[in-house]
């Protein structure tokens, strides 16, 4: 069994990014938990491979035209980054603020996206929300392209008060209205065009174009709103300002974080009506949100830190999104180690399992926790993790083989090849009664050392891939 | 498969069900090419490019024609078991892939909306979800018409390799591991919220592949499939139907049919290997005495451009639609859209009828099942459905 | 010295298609006797019906498309360059397959070689091809750092170079040409320059250097001469057509002056609602992110290349294959101005 330095380090890298393994683990160990807290936190990853690798033999991956190249480019940032710290955190937010591609029709703008989420989703949520608010993608998402001075669409005020800051039961309809008039004029550039581009589908004549924000004045309501209380000629700047001086933001964006980072909660819709599982924990964030300036970061490292997050009781408490079910497998297998054909196709996997990258459901995102599960994503999750950690051609299943053989030397026992193939995994916790099933698994298949033939070790990993441990994070 | 449960199939009532199968021409198929108006001038103006020569055209009516490869479809046509649908469509026509598909999707054409109108029937049929393939859709990754919270629908590429842990090598082997998967999601297993919902959906997933490797192992047939993707699942499709495992709703796709270049070639395999298919479903429905069990809806989400562009067609609307079965009262429903300019909408035929009349049809006349609370309000009924059978 | 030089855009052809008319994410292509041109599609792994050889000529007549995606006979996973013999042949090298393929210029497969290896023969990606005046070909076998030579039929004949930084070792070539009668130019990817061989192999000289200012180039794609011993670069990574004088001195550049060819015209023409859009619209802008990443701008500004990956001379045109905006811009060569 792992030390308990081991185990906490192992929480500690799945919830920040997708998972370590041995190796990894025992390195960030000698660091030092705070320490290693801190140089996810404050350093810039690296990439294995360069975008200009992967560009040069998958062309369309950083140039997406369809709906799915990006996903695999981002998966491929997953697997390849030391740190994939600043993916989750894309993640994260493309999970809060979903755009599409069913809209869109855009591969470009929503990678673009997704580029924002990295580089102002650790900084100050106002700087984020504003940055929202001139996203190409989510302009057209949510229609604020076609809200006018004098004849206002709703749909980005009102989201942007329900879904990315306060949470219904915060706010009036005509607070809504007044959020509305003041994004008028913030649109995009050559917006007939774009939309035309986009509503039709259209990759014609020389395939689809980026997007940029732009603001029109004249078609800008500048009169006088109230808000919240507050009255002034506002304009976009200033609502974002107010949104995030309240204390309903402060608890709506510390649930998010506590949800994802720590345990599910329900899905949002039902958070009025239930309570957070650890009230004091959204608390005390939500102290550290008007402390830190509205930092995320720091929001973060004070989480990290937390004893609620260290709490062995909320060990392995999510379930593991598709996303990061697979991602944390390739990190593994580590089948990838420069640009392949295949990678489109297991990019595929995660929306085979319900969570199609950069094309959510709706604008309430996915549903997280136990809804990922029903029985034909149980089928495709439990197919995709035992085929990948059963092919022992992948490079970094073959390594475990070896530790596994240099290791267990003349001393074979059933729990030492369950033990070392849990900890090569990442120091994976499992149930008492999967570890008997393992247990008489392995007694079945193998009596010696001169057993562990690639053939029962691939039986016994596709086993473990299909355990239902595996699927917790 | 697996004898841990021998309980496993109680619930399962041997009964000769009702089945819609909804078959997706993705892509959007140029209704103008598969339903042509081959005596009208505008057609020729338009399709200087790629018009079908008219001698080939097989004619329905004097003025209208099914495009040459439909020839198996045609058969059906004329024994009277073809509802075509003209100019079907929505309001505010949508020429985006994906907005537009979604739309047919959910069946809510003006807000985005993540429910499917099948996974709400799903729902409406199995509340309880007592059996895992109330649905059963033929393909990888759930279509968004199937989607709807807590209803389980099985994904299957194909029904020969479909299982669990497919990679085990040798059939043996492969049942003694799963030996283990059931003990690991059995009810020994943990007590907290994750490993409920892990072990039920486990426990599912083993019934649901049990259930449809049966209906494999007990095919049989004299009908002679072609070996392509819509006839691989079109037969599957008809073994689950003959193992008469409560399944009703079956979902399969066809394309793509985003005939921008190279139309008259590729939309015409697409339609031969469509319409064969059908066929020999429907022979195979015909020899296991099914035919009057089984509707089949096909659909696009939209129709093409009047004119072409030189070697294919672009994004249009106004499309058409067919049902076909035993039960089927053929015909022509909805009426064919006016070519004439001024009848146009920005180079598109005009849609005359809503797409959801036809779900609420099939929905109501065909499954028994009240399509108001699915669709969302009453929707005008085509009377395509012979309710006399 | 205060000559300055200009290269400037004739014209543009194509359209993004992966079916008829048109080609999608083109990387190379190549000439017959008859001067039709063959457009060899990568096409994309999401949708493989792009990966084929659409037909054509410089008045942008379409005469057809043939070969498809797969690992048959004729068929190509990741097409990457193709050349033309002087009996007309076509061969297509697969750097996931580890093959030449070697058709008709109708299309029918005539043959194939190479595998996966490091041995003669062998290959490990092969990428660019070119036909000296004795029928030879040469083969950049791009991962193995190293030319190969073979006959028409595909014998192996000798092979040079090998994979470093040293100048004449090789990193990730990509394309190769053939001018002068016994010169060999190999655009090698990952140094960053151009190197110039012999037929025989012997290596002569190296032009360029990394970086993004205009006398750099960043991962270079193709390169073509022109009869005056020019030098004209693809800059892959700076997304600019680059022109060196004979003596690899810095001329002047081009970041891409695409127009709409006849095939565009036709798609707007039958889409009035796009065109009348596209009129509107305020097609060329700056914005701050542009700076210092031109793959960016290149997204944003159509005209522009992006990723451009092949040069071909012919008949004193200068076709450069525009691969992320699916199409070929033809210019003219450097003049004095």
């Amino acid at each position: 069994m792992s030390s308990n330095e081991i185990l906490l380090m192992a929480h500690l890298m799945r919830r920040v990014g997708f998972g370590s393994t041995k190796d990894e683990l025992n390195k960030y160990v000698k660091k030092g938990y705070d320490n290693q807290v801190d140089e996810i936190l404050d350093l810039e990853p690296n990439y294995e491979v360069s975008t200009h690798m992967i560009n040069r033999y998958q062309p369309d991956y950083e140039s997406p035209m369809g709906s799915s190249a990006n996903g695999a480019t981002w998966l491929y940032r997953m697997v390849w980054s030391d740190f994939p710290f600043k993916d989750k955190i894309s993640l994260f937010w493309h999970g809060i603020f979903a755009t599409g591609y069913a809209k869109l029709a855009n591969g470009y703008v929503l990678a673009d996206q997704i580029k924002m989420f990295s580089n102002y989703g650790l900084g100050n949520y106002q700087d984020l929300l504003l940055q929202l608010s001139k996203d190409p993608a989510m302009i057209i998402w949510l229609d604020n392209c076609e809200s006018h001075k004098g004849a206002i669409n709703e749909n980005y005020g009102r989201e942007l008060l329900e879904l990315f800051s306060m949470g219904t039961g915060n706010y009036t309809e005509k607070d809504i209205k007044e959020v509305a008039r003041a994004f008028t004029g913030w649109t995009i550039a050559n917006k007939d065009y774009m939309t035309a581009k986009s509503q039709r589908d259209s990759v014609w004549p020389y395939g689809r174009l980026a997007m940029h924000f732009e603001y029109k004045e004249d078609d800008h309501d500048g009169d006088e709103k109230t808000f919240l209380g507050e009255t002034g000629k506002f304009n976009g700047e200033d609502i974002i300002e107010i949104i995030c001086k309240q204390k309903a933001t402060a608890k709506f964006i510390s649930r998010h974080i506590y949800s994802f980072f720590v345990e599910d909660e329900p899905p949002v819709p039902e958070w009025p009506y239930k309570k957070p599982n650890n009230p004091e924990a959204i608390e005390a964030l939500s102290e550290v949100y008007f402390d830190k300036g509205y930092n995320i970061k720091e929001m973060l490292r004070f989480l990290f830190k937390s004893k609620f997050f260290k709490s062995e009781k909320v060990w392995n408490k999510r379930v593991k999104s598709p996303i990061e079910l697979v991602a944390g497998t390739l990190r593994i297998t580590k089948e990838f180690h420069r640009p392949d054909k295949e990678q489109s196709l297991t990019n595929s996997h995660t929306q085979f399992m319900g969570q199609h990258a950069m094309n959510p459901p709706s604008v309430e995102g996915w549903h997280w926790g136990t809804e990922w599960l029903d029985s034909g994503t149980v089928v495709e999750r439990v197919n995709f993790s035992s085929s990948k950690l059963g092919n022992v051609n992948n490079l970094g299943i073959r390594k475990i083989i070896d530790n596994i053989k240099s290791n267990i030397s003349n001393q074979f026992t059933p729990e030492f090849l369950i033990e070392i193939v849990l900890e090569e995994l990442g120091a994976i916790i499992v149930s008492k009664t999967t570890k008997e099933t393992l247990n008489d698994f392995v007694k079945s298949k193998i009596d010696s050392e001169k057993d562990l033939t690639d053939d029962n070790l691939s039986e016994f990993l596709q086993l473990v891939g299909a355990m239902p441990e595996y699927q917790r994070t | 498969m697996l004898n841990s449960n021998p309980n496993r199939r109680d619930f399962l009532i041997e009964q000769k069900e009702r089945s819609l199968v909804v078959i997706q021409l993705s892509g959007g198929n140029d209704a103008m090419n598969t339903l042509v108006p081959y005596t009208n001038g505008i057609y020729h103006d338009s399709r200087s490019a790629i018009h079908l020569t008219e001698n080939k055209i097989i004619d329905i009516n004097g003025s209208l024609g099914f495009h040459p490869e439909m020839g198996e479809i045609n058969k059906l046509w004329n024994q009277n078991k073809v509802a075509v649908i003209n100019g079907i469509g929505y309001p505010v026509p949508n020429r985006s892939h994906f907005r537009s598909m979604d739309i047919w999707h959910t069946a809510e054409s003006e807000t985005i909306a993540s429910d499917g109108w099948l996974g709400r029937t799903i729902r409406e049929i199995d509340p309880k979800h007592k059996n895992v393939v109330t649905a059963v859709n033929f393909g990888r990754g759930l279509p968004r018409a199937l989607v709807c919270k807590d209803v389980p629908v099985a994904s299957v590429g194909d029904l020969n390799t479909y299982g669990l842990m497919p990679d085990i090598k040798g059939s043996v082997q492969r049942e003694n591991v799963l030996n283990y998967f059931s003990r690991m999601y059995g009810p020994n297993q943990g007590r907290d919220a994750i490993l409920n919902t892990l072990s039920e959906n486990g426990v599912s997933a083993m019934t649901g592949v049990d259930i449809l490797s049966g209906a494999n192992s007990q095919y049989s047939s004299s009908v002679e499939y072609a070996d392509n993707p819509i006839s691989n699942n079109l037969k599957d499709i008809a073994k689950v139907i003959f193992a008469n495992v409560g399944t009703k709703i079956y979902y399969a796709q066809q394309g793509s049919f985003d005939t921008h270049a190279g139309e008259l070639f590729n939309h015409a395999k697409l339609w031969k290997d469509l319409s064969d298919a059908l066929g020999d479903f429907f022979e195979d429905l015909r020899e296991h005495d099914r035919e009057n069990d089984v509707t089949v809806l096909l659909f696009s989400e939209f129709g093409r451009r009047i004119e072409d562009n030189g070697s294919g067609t672009d994004h249009g609307s106004g499309g058409v639609a067919f049902v076909l079965g035993g039960s089927v009262k053929g015909g022509f429903y909805g009426e064919q859209p006016s070519l004439e300019l001024s009848e146009q909408v920005e180079g598109d035929m005009k849609y005359n009828n809503d797409f959801r009349c036809t779900y609420a049809t099939l929905l109501d006349q065909w499954l028994g099942i009240d399509s108001v609370p699915i669709l969302g309000k009453n929707y005008e009924q085509h009377n395509f459905i012979n309710t006399g059978i | 010295m205060t000559t300055s030089f200009k290269i400037e855009s004739r014209k543009t052809m194509g359209i993004a298609a992966m079916q008829g008319r048109g080609f999608y994410y083109p990387f190379d292509l190549s000439f017959d006797s008859n001067n039709r041109i063959y457009v060899l599609g990568r096409g994309h792994d999401y949708d493989t019906r792009g990966c084929r050889i659409t037909v054509m000529d410089m008045n942008e007549e379409y005469h057809g498309t043939f070969a498809s995606f797969g690992t048959q006979d004729g068929q190509f996973m990741w097409p990457s360059s193709i050349a033309i013999s002087n009996s007309d042949k076509i061969y297509v090298s697969d750097e996931y397959l580890n093959k030449i393929t070697i058709m008709t210029t109708e299309g029918k497969f005539i043959s194939s070689f190479g595998q996966f290896g490091k041995g003669d023969g062998e290959f490990d990606g092969p990428n660019g091809l070119v036909f000296d005046n004795e029928n030879k070909l040469y083969i950049v076998d791009h991962r193995n750092g190293r030319i190969q030579v073979f006959d028409e039929e595909g014998n192996f004949i000798q092979k040079f170079s090998s994979q470093g930084t040293s100048e004449g070792n090789l990193y990730l070539p990509w394309g190769i040409t053939f001018h002068s009668d016994d010169r060999l130019y190999v655009s090698d990817w990952g140094n960053h320059r151009i190197q110039e061989f012999t037929t025989n192999g012997e290596f002569v000289r190296s032009v360029g250097s990394k970086g993004d200012q205009e006398e750099n180039i960043l991962h270079p794609s193709s390169c073509a001469i022109d009869d005056k011993g020019n030098i004209y670069i693809s800059d892959w990574g700076n997304h600019k057509l680059k022109v060196f004088d004979k003596e690899g001195d810095f001329l002047c550049s081009n970041r891409g002056e695409a127009t709409l060819s006849e095939w565009a015209k036709d798609f707007l023409n039958t889409n009035v609602e796009e065109k009348e859009a596209r009129l509107k619209s305020k097609l060329v802008f700056e914005l701050e992110s542009f700076k210092n990443d031109p793959f960016n701008e290149s997204a944003h500004i159509e005209k522009l290349f992006w990723c451009p990956t092949s040069l071909t001379f012919h008949k004193g045109n200068l076709l450069i294959v525009d691969s992320s905006r699916h199409r070929i811009q033809v210019y003219n060569k450097v003049y004095k101005i």
